[in-house]
């Protein structure tokens, strides 16, 4: 199954190269064309890139998993066969990547958004018989689906104010609007919780309880891409308001700085590795907050040199993992002389995340300083310090695992966990010193961003510029950062713990706990009350009854309708039934209330006798005779504990509360009864016809005919339910008296 | 009209709520059983015109309206059976716990409810924790 996975994704590879050397295409279907739902794809620079993304480093990640899944069943004792619920997750997980690159359709892409969300679950809780997956899982869910809701949102806000859910359209028709705004935010709000910007961050470094082959494609090419590929495909719509633009530099630095921190104070490799992506995908977030070409080529080619790196840098961390049994960094070191290809590979992978030269990486730090400087001096400077810190934790995190004193023994490992790193250190190498078609490539999706050509040249040039400058002095923090230990170490921990305390996640616990305790209390509640639970339903349908009574204009709803001399019968019938029924609810006894009941069905058959309904009458006597029959056994059989209370009991505590919900119930029924027995009977109705047809079904009595042939099969499933009826009063009754 | 019928169906339901509320399961029972009979009722007032029977030959003069009085078959004996049910589950409940007081059934559900999460809520408890 492994190699079907990684087979699919090299085709899709393949494909998607050779469509865009084609030209591209786009597609657009209707989908539920009375909703304005299209089926709108289009293969353009901006999904060119993401789409390659998903597949390349899916195919990568696939070869991966293909050695890692064995051996990471085998360590927790599962049947090999649990890789069937991994495979298939992991292509969904890449198709509705590739899908969400080209989606250009509101709804279209919060579908596919969500399906994302959906398939992280159950990669994230693979490991399902551990309870801190299920855990990581239900939290990656909760934030990413949950937020995903702002999006719909987003997208019904526009719809109302522009009538489309079509992203080109929208770019075409929007202007500076309150509600458009909104919607943006709305839609922004969606992206960053599933790109874990501060302060939904927190699901991210949790979602480390997935396989490595999941941590590696959820963090470089898939989930968390997802996000910022969001940011990407409308920010025409974000770029229309400067203060959302604002808000997104606000929110992609404080990623950035508690992102790299709390990085710096991780022990384990890929918690370091979690923390490192919240304040990549930061650094995405302030390039698309700063806007223009520069920065919407800047942020795309960001996404390409990190999706490669980062997936390396995770696949190292597991094959460490892998090779030595330890996932610490205070437990690891020296490993350079064990897995040497592993020490290279990784060491460029982290070299170009920290953006030295010859790597891919240095060209996206390029265009995030030139973007940055651009934008405004105070902009420029934190750029410097972001890119510092992040040279400073992915400093710790390779001089840690392979330099230094040797603490733990690694194995040998298999060659498909390294090979897929080496391919990736191979392609920043090349991005490094061939960084044309990256660039290339970078453009195309930036001018898709800014919905306007644009050409962005990175390139080596050895001069004093901006640029160049901002990037010595990143290194030179970053060695700093990395040499004052004694100072670090308390920073980095104060902030970790302090997020611990303070931060969203406690807020998040917190709210579940809440939640926990109002579900557990509303069962509570129902399961000890039968009353409760019945008021549980009826209350709020009372409500809307009632609602909607005053939302009824009352003139002509209320009519007395005329009495005549031939009508009194009917009224001293119902006065009968009304008396019956009083006895009824006023005796203690077992039987009078019983006998007071049959006196009301037969008043009310009566009633129907006298209205000209013959056969209801005597339907009405037959039943009337059967459930009090039915009464009657049942008392018989009851054990005499039960039957012995009859006499005068003692009356109920609630009673006043019951006679008062019982008048309530009356005059609320009485209100809907009237009212719509008020309403001028229609000129024409089935009845006239059914009349007419009654001597073609050879049959005098119009309403037999219409049970047994209008309306045969009605008849027929009534005759069933009462058939259910009846076999469930006698397998209740022929169990005897055994509890 | 009009009123009477209001007034006498709307007063069945009113009786069939407060008997719905008693602690009695048997009288509970009654109570659906009223509830009901207003039900017909209403669905019998309801006929677009009253007048004699709709039975081939038929009368002069107005006929009542057949289609309500089908409907109205229908809820009689659905009616029924949901009574005979309730009133055997009444029973079951009461030959299993020897009483038919609501309030004593429920105390025996919430102690035993109580039994098993004892023995599951721990687990319960960690699952919760991881959860967050």
């Amino acid at each position: 199954m492994a190699s079907a996975a990684s087979a699919i994704a090299a085709v899709l590879f393949v494909a998607l190269l050779a469509a865009w050397a084609a030209g591209g295409g786009s597609v657009s279907l209707p989908w539920a064309p009375t909703l304005g739902i299209r089926l709108e794809l289009s293969l353009d620079g901006f999904a060119i890139l993401y789409a390659l993304l998903a597949t390349g480093i899916g195919f990568l990640v696939f070869v991966y998993g293909s050695g890692y899944l064995p051996a990471h069943l085998g360590h927790q004792r599962r049947p090999a066969s649990d890789a069937r619920r991994f495979w298939p997750w992991m292509v969904v997980f890449m198709a509705a990547m590739v899908g969400l690159a080209m989606a250009l359709d509101l709804v279209l892409l919060f579908v596919l958004f969500d399906i994302t969300a959906v398939a992280s679950y159950f990669l994230i809780g693979f490991d399902r018989q551990r309870a801190e997956a299920r855990g990581a899982a239900f939290m990656a869910l909760l934030v990413t689906a949950g937020s995903a809701v702002a999006m719909l949102l987003g997208a019904v806000l526009l719809y109302s104010e522009y009538g489309t859910f079509s992203l080109p359209v929208l770019f075409e028709r929007a202007h500076p609007t309150p509600v458009t705004t909104a919607a943006a935010a709305l839609i922004a709000v969606a992206a960053l919780a599933k790109s874990a910007q501060v302060p939904l961050h927190f699901w991210l470094p949790r979602a480390m309880e997935a396989p490595t082959p999941v941590s590696a494609y959820l963090h470089s090419a898939a989930m968390v891409a997802a996000g910022v590929l969001v940011l990407g495909r409308i920010h025409p719509l974000l770029a229309l308001d400067p203060a959302v633009l604002d808000a997104l530099l606000l929110i992609g630095f404080a990623s950035i700085a508690v992102g790299g921190l709390i990085a710096l104070a991780q022990d384990e490799l890929k918690q370091v590795l979690a923390h490192s992506t919240i304040s990549q995908y930061g650094y995405v977030v302030v390039l698309y907050g700063i806007g223009g070409a520069h920065g919407a080529v800047a942020a795309a080619l960001y996404v390409v040199a990190h999706a490669i790196a980062k997936s390396a840098l995770f696949m190292t961390a597991g094959a460490v993992t892998e090779a030595t049994g330890e996932s610490r960094l205070s437990r690891l070191g020296g490993l350079a002389r064990e897995l040497p290809v592993v020490a290279v590979a990784s060491g460029i992978a982290a070299a170009s995340l920290a953006a030295l030269p010859l790597t891919l990486g240095f060209f996206k730090d390029e265009l995030f300083f030139e973007a940055a400087a651009e934008e405004s001096p105070l902009v420029g400077a934190l750029a410097v310090v972001a890119a510092g810190l992040t040279f400073a934790y992915l400093g710790r995190f390779w001089l840690g695992a392979f330099m230094g004193r040797r603490r733990t023994p690694a194995s040998r490992i298999s060659p498909l966990l390294v090979a897929p790193i080496v391919v990736l250190a191979v392609v920043s190498i090349i991005g490094g010193l061939f960084v044309e078609p990256f660039a290339r490539l970078a453009a195309g999706a930036g001018a898709v961003t800014v919905g306007a050509p644009v050409d962005a040249s990175p390139g080596y040039h050895l001069d004093l510029g901006l640029a160049n400058v901002m990037a010595a002095a990143a290194w030179t923090l970053g060695i700093v950062i990395l040499l004052a230990t004694s100072v670090r170490e308390p920073v980095a921990r104060a902030v970790a713990a302090a997020g611990d305390r303070l931060g969203p996640r406690r807020v998040y616990g917190l709210g579940l706990l809440a939640f926990e305790r109002l579900s557990e209390a509303a069962h509570r509640a129902e399961v000890r009350d039968l009353r409760t639970s019945l008021a549980a339903v009826l209350v709020p349908g009372a409500v809307l009854a009632a609602l909607g009574f005053f939302a009824t204009p009352t003139e002509g709803a209320y009519a007395v309708g005329p009495i005549s001399a031939a009508d009194l019968p009917i009224v001293a019938l119902l006065a009968l039934g009304v008396v019956a029924a009083f006895t009824a609810a006023r005796d203690r006894g077992r039987l009078r209330p019983v006998l007071a009941l049959s006196v009301l069905g037969a008043s009310l058959a009566g009633v129907y006798a006298v209205m000209g309904a013959p056969d209801v009458a005597l339907v009405a006597v037959v039943i009337e005779t059967v459930v009090t029959l039915v009464f009657v056994t049942v008392f018989s059989q009851l054990p005499a504990t039960v039957m012995g209370r009859a006499g005068p009991a003692a009356p109920s505590p609630h009673r006043i509360r019951n006679v008062a919900a019982g008048i309530v119930a009356g005059v609320t029924a009485f209100g809907v009864i009237w009212t719509a027995l008020s309403r001028p009977p229609l000129g024409s109705s089935d009845a006239a016809q059914d009349i007419q047809l009654t001597p073609l079904a050879h049959g005098a009595d119009v309403v037999t005919v219409i049970l047994a042939d209008f309306r045969g099969l009605d008849t027929m499933v009534e005759i069933t339910v009462l058939a259910v009826a009846v076999l469930g009063v006698a397998s209740l009754l022929r169990r005897e008296r055994e509890p | 009209m009009n009123l009477v019928f209001a007034l006498a169906a709307a007063i069945l339901f009113g009786i069939g709520a407060y008997l719905v509320l008693q602690r009695d399961l048997v009288r509970l029972v009654l109570g659906v059983a009223v509830i009901s009979q207003s039900a017909v009722l209403t669905l019998l007032a309801a006929s677009l015109r009253l007048g004699a029977a709709p039975i081939y030959p038929l009368p002069e003069g107005t006929l009542s309206d057949p289609l309500s009085q089908a409907m109205a078959l229908t809820a009689i004996v659905i009616g029924m059976a949901v009574t005979a049910l309730l009133l055997v589950l009444v029973f079951r409940v009461a030959v299993a716990f020897r009483s038919d007081e609501l309030e004593e059934v429920a105390g025996e559900e919430v102690s035993l409810d109580a039994r098993l999460e004892e023995t599951e809520g721990e687990a319960h408890e960690r699952e919760e924790a991881a959860a967050r």
